[in-house]
């Protein structure tokens, strides 16, 4: 039995695509309604997603098929403890959008707001396509929407260097995609359904064999790029730091996400069939995550552009993720999931405040925002919220993380990298202790940052707001926490050695 | 017993909200005085009013959420908490009272007194922390709210001195969150509980290791050597800062955690059958000696006076290190006996720096005519650190050396004796500068209308604290007192498994 | 279906994935590298038909004179969509090819290089 928002499930991914379209149509007059378009677009489809996850937490998880086409012949829609993502990424638009408002006003002139915002709805339609699809293939087109819109989304506003960094994304995003869409298809030849729950019984009997493994690694090299992991991270950078920095929070908070998530349903589906010898596997992504963590630090403490600073942490974090999930401790991976969601609210607070002193002083760089906590200290006063977060210092999000993944890291016997995940994050606080010295107690060296006034409200308040969430999920940080343990105690039994 | 109790929680709480006031309405005067007045009576009012059911062996507690079974943010108001939130929020009420006074026209005292405000809070929070995941969350929130005090006056000095304060704390953080993390690994949950909460079937290697990550965790700021180094170099903080956080809050929080892990972690018995606490006794005593041999040399007088900190704090380590019931009596008082006296101390040094410009023992000369009462204090304090009958530091100095003999530990008797000669070594040469040779140049006068040797707010606090070590000193036994709360504390502590609160 | 039945058919797709990796990653020019991910493309789509095959499939329509075995129609439908994708890809590309020529003169990554 199901409620009534079972049946809205389609709408949630149909609302912001269709939206997209419209975007154009509806701005025709005034290009600059295209940003309040899209911000109803999201607000109404945030509700959505909370009408979802009450159905799932009153009823457990269900399907939506469309067309009415029954599951193995259409396109099933799957609402589960994963696709929960959904709801919070959702919100992180709508706090997001209002801050675009006025910081595009010196990133591009008025008549390419309509198609700007119709790529963000794009974009976000994707990714809740992406988290609610029961179905292998529309999992490939969604992942394309996602990663066509981020392309574009990073050259945007830019010129040529923006441009040739949305190009570096493309060449090797396609090729990933290119991987995905092969293990989909061997996948199907293998099983002979695309639906996801099919494919995993299918492989159940099947058994366990080359085609299957070259399958698995096809899904796992790909999502790791997406992900951006140590060693095919080398895409991010460059253009999440020139992205404007509405899309540097969403690129970094979400898009980034979407491997990860990816990677859960994988694990979905071939855990449920019993296939895989994961041993080695994980052993590997525990290493490349404690390297991502440490090589991320590494380089984000030597940059001066605060932009490409955040961005080298969020490979850093992204690699406390991938070592949460190759842990396979049941702590362990409850800390990286939820990390998925903390890591964003955080790296959106960091990008948005950022962004608004960049928009304010016209200055990207360390050396050249010295003094800016005197006439910004609101959005400073974020800035350093956000750099405890990701440090991982109590009491902010970021810690309740950091613990549950370390406290998995000696559940699974593996001590040594719960010390280097400590340490790791304590290391990139140098760059951060160099920043919040620079803000708040160095004198400034320009006028523009001496006379910096601070930014509209339309932009404060987000930033305001993220910042004071980084605070309250560090005290109720059990929330997100207990929500995503049934789900993964589900997963873990196949998970393993 | 247990009683479920909203005020555990209340005290740090209603602090925050008042911190997060004078951020607010900092800018006037009356406004950021009267918040920073009303986080330190509140937060006093509702430690005292837990006093009579504490003295009465009765347990506040308050969950506040749980994130699993076993882990979550939990309040708990037990004897031993009640005693340091006692003397913390006393000397809170003073330093605040202190601080108004020697910041009078300094700059940013919106951003100083909201910080302030903030340390109120965190430091009751580790005092009242039912569980080792609530003292982590507080202790380095401390780390993180003390920062700004320290850097405040924003010279190159004051930053490296932030720089080198952060970087010693925080790697002690990341030891203690280790630890705290195979704590729960090992034994399944957080929650302090008398007898401890490991046993020995989690593997000596194991134990080994979560004892030195917590000790390392909490001895950075309980300033054990050799993880003693960020004290000194703090001392470029304003004097009320110094007073405050690095002779009561800061390095008292260290102190208290690592008494927390040895008796309330670890457990008396486990400890007993482990051995770890003799290297963690020897390591006390060492520091004992060594700090106080370096404060002989030093000619800053705050720079003295961190190092004395750094022998008295191992003083605390020592008594809960030889593991018997009187030592463990002295642990306890003296966080209260240490604190009394070198706050005490501390507002002299700042009211002489005040009032004349002079920082070194050198300088001070005479002064003993200028400043007379501020002198006399000194004089008490320093008389209690030697351990003179009817002060403070001589009822620590009786109970630790009973408390030795009891461990059949004589030799750390010796230290004792020794600690007292040198405490006496560098503080009476200072009392017969003062009091015994003539000023080299003339003092400044009193100022106009001043009838006292130095503003009101800054005497005021020297005398009462000066006093207290009085008080402390005759009134050990006095039930109500609070050397009363400590010996239900250090039952708890000694009662035997499955027993006691 | 049968996979791996027809070897020779997966050798071409494998050699003709590796030719365009190697344009995508050897050329210098912009434009061919392009080209060479167009042909990592078709090297997939290749895979997908061959896979797919299935040997004297009739089409997947019910009229008259068809019968099982019927190709399925679910790899077409794949390789279809996948051809959208690319282009849309390919299109996108060709966009930022155009604004970096526009801005910087060139689109030779050695000279792309030099430049500060």
């Amino acid at each position: 039995m199901t409620g009534p928002w079972a049946e809205a499930l389609p709408w949630v991914i149909v609302l912001p695509l269709v939206g997209a379209a419209l975007t154009p149509a509806v701005a025709v007059r005034h290009p600059r309604v295209a940003g309040f378009w899209a911000w109803g677009v999201l607000l109404v489809t945030a509700v959505l997603a909370s009408g979802l996850v009450a159905e799932l937490l009153a009823r457990g998880p269900f399907s939506y098929e469309l067309g009415g086409w029954a599951a193995s012949y259409g396109i099933e829609l799957r609402f589960d403890h994963f696709s929960a993502w959904v709801l919070p990424l959702a919100v992180l638009f709508v706090v997001i959008v209002p801050f675009s408002w006025r910081y595009l006003d010196h990133v591009m002139p008025d008549e390419r707001r309509p198609p700007f915002y119709a790529l963000l709805l794009l974009n976000a339609g994707g990714m809740i396509g992406f988290c609610v699809t029961g179905d292998l293939f529309n999992l490939f087109v969604f992942t394309e929407v996602v990663s066509l819109s981020s392309y574009a989304l990073v050259a945007v506003g830019g010129r040529g260097l923006a441009a040739f960094a949305a190009l570096k994304y493309l060449f090797i995003g396609a090729v990933s995609s290119l991987l995905m869409l092969f293990a989909t298809a061997q996948l199907f030849v293998l099983t002979g359904s695309l639906n996801m729950a099919d494919v995993s019984l299918g492989l159940g009997e099947i058994g366990s064999g080359t085609a299957v493994m070259v399958a698995f690694a096809a899904f796992a090299v790909s999502f790791m790029v997406k992900a951006a992991m140590f060693p095919v991270h080398v895409w991010l950078p460059d253009a999440h730091a020139i992205a404007p920095s509405p899309v540097s929070a969403v690129l970094s908070g979400m898009v980034v996400k979407v491997g990860i998530v990816g990677m859960l349903r994988i694990y979905q589906i071939y855990f449920g069939a019993e296939v895989l010898e994961l041993g080695a596997f994980n052993l590997a992504l525990v290493w490349l995550g404690a390297v991502s963590i440490v090589m991320g630090a590494f380089f984000a403490i030597f940059q001066d552009d605060i932009k490409l600073m955040l961005a080298y942490s969020t490979i850093s974090n992204i690699g406390y993720i991938v070592l949460g999930l190759g842990l396979a401790s049941p702590y362990a991976v409850i800390g990286a999931s939820v990390h998925v969601f903390n890591h964003a609210l955080i790296k959106a607070t960091l990008f948005l405040a950022a962004g608004s002193i960049i928009h304010q002083t016209g200055f990207r760089t360390l050396s050249d925002l010295r003094g800016i906590a005197r006439t910004m200290p609101q959005t400073s006063a974020a800035m350093a919220i956000g750099a405890v977060s990701i440090v991982g210092l109590p009491p902010t999000a970021g810690f309740v993380c950091k613990w549950y993944i370390a406290l998995g890291a000696f559940e699974a016997n593996q001590a040594p990298f719960g010390f280097a995940l400590v340490f790791g994050a304590l290391f990139i606080f140098i760059y951060y202790i160099r920043m919040l010295n620079a803000f708040y107690f160095q004198k400034p060296v320009h006028d523009e940052v001496a006379q910096a006034s601070e930014t509209p409200w339309s932009m404060r308040g987000p930033v305001v707001l993220l910042a004071s969430l980084c605070l309250i999920l560090g005290v109720l940080g059990g929330i997100p926490l207990n929500f995503v343990e049934p789900a993964v105690l589900d997963l873990l039994p196949f998970w393993g050695q | 017993m247990e009683v479920v109790d909203v005020r555990p929680i209340l005290a740090p709480f209603v602090s925050f909200l008042c911190a997060g006031l004078v951020f607010g309405f900092g800018r006037s005067i009356f406004w950021r005085r009267f918040f920073t007045f009303l986080a330190a009576f509140i937060k006093m009012a509702l430690v005292l009013s837990m006093l009579p059911g504490t003295l009465q062996g009765v347990v506040y507690v308050y969950q506040f959420v749980e994130f699993t079974p076993g882990i979550g943010i939990g309040f708990r108001a037990d004897a031993y908490g009640m005693f340091f939130s006692l003397v913390s929020s006393t000397l809170w009420v003073f330093t605040t009272i202190y601080a108004i006074g020697y910041m009078q026209g300094d700059r940013d005292r919106v951003r100083f007194f909201g910080f302030f405000a903030l340390c109120v809070s965190t430091t009751v929070g580790v005092a009242f922390a039912e569980n080792l995941l609530t003292f982590f969350l507080f202790y380095e929130t401390l780390t993180i709210c003390t920062y700004p005090l320290v850097v405040h006056a924003e010279t190159r000095e004051a930053l490296r001195a932030g720089r080198i304060y952060l970087t010693y704390t925080l790697i002690g953080g990341g030891f203690a969150l280790v630890g705290a993390v195979m704590t729960l690994n090992a034994a399944g949950t957080l929650t302090f509980a008398a007898p401890g909460i490991l046993g020995l079937e989690s593997g000596v290697g194991t134990l080994a290791v979560i004892f030195l990550c917590l000790i390392i965790g909490f001895g950075v700021k309980a300033a054990v050597m050799p993880l003693h180094g960020w004290l000194p170099i703090a001392m470029v903080a304003p004097t009320p800062v110094s007073a405050l956080l690095h002779a009561v809050a800061v390095v008292k929080v260290g102190a208290f955690g690592v008494t927390r892990v040895i008796y309330n972690v670890f457990g008396v018995e486990l400890l007993q059958q482990l051995g770890f606490a003799t290297p963690l006794a020897l390591l006390a005593g060492f520091t004992i000696v060594a700090a106080s041999t370096i404060a002989l040399t030093q000619d800053h007088l705050k720079r003295r006076l961190a190092y004395s900190t750094i022998s008295q704090l191992s003083y605390i380590v020592l008594g809960a290190a030889l593991l018997t019931p009187l030592a463990a009596t002295a642990a306890v008082l003296h966080i209260a006996n240490q604190a009394f006296a070198k706050i005490t101390m501390f507002f002299v040094v700042g009211a002489i720096t005040r009032t004349t410009g002079k920082k070194y023992v050198s300088e001070i000369d005479g002064i003993g005519a200028r400043m007379p009462w501020s002198m006399a204090a000194f004089t008490i304090a320093s008389l209690s650190f030697v351990g003179v009958p009817l002060t403070a530091g001589f009822i620590t100095k009786w109970y630790l050396a009973l408390g030795a003999l009891e461990a059949d530990a004589w030799w750390f008797v010796l230290v004792l004796i020794a600690s007292s000669l040198l405490n006496a070594g560098y503080f009476f040469p200072i009392l017969h500068r003062a009091y015994f040779r003539p000023a080299k140049e003339p003092w400044p006068p009193l100022e106009p209308g001043r009838h006292f040797e130095t503003p009101k707010t800054l005497l005021i606090p020297i005398v009462i604290c000066a006093a207290y070590v009085l008080l402390l000193g005759v009134t050990a036994e006095v039930p109500g007192m609070p050397g009363s709360v400590a010996q239900v504390a250090v039952e708890s502590f000694f009662a035997p498994r499955g027993v006691g609160p | 279906m049968q996979p791996f039945g027809l070897d020779l058919d997966y050798v071409a797709v494998v050699v003709l994935f590796c030719v365009g990796l190697y344009m995508l990653v050897a050329k210098s020019n912009l434009l061919k590298k392009l080209l060479g991910l167009n042909v990592m493309e078709t090297a997939v789509f290749a895979f997908i038909v061959t896979a797919g095959m299935v040997e004297g499939g009739d089409p997947p329509i019910m009229v008259a004179g068809t019968s099982a075995p019927f190709a399925s129609p679910i790899p077409h439908a794949m390789v279809l969509t996948g051809i959208v994708v690319a282009v849309s890809v390919t299109a996108v590309a060709l966009a930022l090819i155009v604004q970096i020529h526009a801005h910087f003169g060139t689109i030779e990554i050695d000279e792309l290089k030099e430049l500060p």
